[in-house]
């Protein structure tokens, strides 16, 4: 039940967030502040979410060699800002970690 | 339709298909997750069709998965939802003349990728007036194949190997996604500020580390951009 209520309002506040200024309000009409701060949404919430996802892959710190997510973060951290295609990092990512994984094996 | 209607809803189809080979495996952990959370797989299929956003997909698995009270899902779901924000001021100004169908339906097909080809092809020269054709192509695209790879994942869902690690795809897309975003010294300063206190905040109840951290990184971006103009 609960579940269907988390399904139900993360669709309603995704379309809210969307149709924020193209269906409702004029963005000049908004305070500058509130729109400076916005430019920071993107990497502030990607970030919280990467580096989580190659620090602590099992919920606790692994800040040392022997986290290959970590590595493989690495490599496509390194490759994202050379090649445009986002695809380029994905798959270079997932390469590594295998690598490192079987090494590891 | 127009025959130039057609012609910029096919170019639209045509200019975002370099990104879907992204979008198949992102979309197949999406579904993946959801059942891996708990869900059955026509929840996590309803999700899919009703937020259409993978990271607020991923957010909800994970916080159904550690069963975290409604009211800090959603919460968690409205923070990684503020860029849309951002998106939708960027774009309303090349929809303002639309009708209202036009722009519940352009606003609804907004996802990252979207944005950015939006964003490309409005700023193209030369005449303007069809080009919602185009974002409307690139839009239903983007949909029809994100949801049939969700429908997969969240089918075959248990059935892939966990030492596939597929689930690092998930990360990988975000940072994919975060990399081109740092431009300027102030990003920089956001993402290392939400990122040290991702980790950092990790242990607070209800999983209220990524609202936290994400409204640190903003504040510090912010107040760096402040320092700077000054």
């Amino acid at each position: 039940m609960s579940e269907w209520l988390v399904i139900v309002g993360a669709g309603v506040v995704t379309f809210l967030t969307r149709a924020s200024f193209i269906v409702f309000a004029d963005p000049h009409k908004f305070p500058h502040g509130f729109r400076v701060a916005l430019v920071f949404v993107p990497a502030a919430v990607l970030a919280a979410i990467v580096v989580p996802g190659l620090a602590m892959p099992h919920g606790s710190l692994e800040l040392s060699t022997a986290n290959p997510r970590l590595l493989a973060g690495a490599v496509a951290i390194a490759v994202a800002a050379r090649v445009k295609n986002p695809l380029a990092s994905i798959v270079a990512g997932m390469v590594a970690l295998w690598g490192l994984q079987s090494l590891a094996a | 339709m127009l025959p130039n209607a057609r012609s910029e809803f096919l170019a639209g189809c045509r200019d975002i298909s370099p990104v879907l080979v992204g979008t198949v495996p992102f979309g197949f952990v999406a579904g993946v997750a959801a059942v891996g959370a708990g869900m059955t797989p026509f929840e996590g299929i309803a999700l899919s069709f009703i937020a259409f956003s993978g990271i607020a997909q991923l957010v909800v698995a994970q916080l159904v998965a550690a069963q975290a009270p409604a009211l800090v899902t959603l919460g968690a779901v409205l923070v990684v939802s503020l860029r849309f924000l951002m998106y939708s001021a960027s774009f309303s100004p090349h929809l303002a003349h639309l009708p209202a169908r036009w722009r519940v339906a352009l606003a609804y097909l907004m996802t990252d990728q979207g944005f950015a080809m939006g964003m490309q092809i409005y700023g193209r020269p030369g005449d303007r007036s069809l080009r919602h054709w185009h974002a409307l192509g690139a839009g239903v695209t983007l949909f029809v194949v994100w949801q049939a790879a969700v429908i997969a994942g969240a089918v075959a869902g248990a059935q892939v190997p966990a030492a596939w690690s597929l689930d690092f795809v998930v990360t990988l897309s975000f940072l994919a996604l975060l990399v081109p975003a740092l431009r300027t010294r102030a990003d920089l300063a956001a993402a290392v500020v939400a990122g040290a206190m991702a980790l950092v905040a990790a242990g607070l109840p209800y999983k209220l580390a990524l609202v936290t951290a994400s409204l640190a990184g903003i504040a510090a971006g912010v107040a760096v951009e402040r320092a700077h103009r000054k």
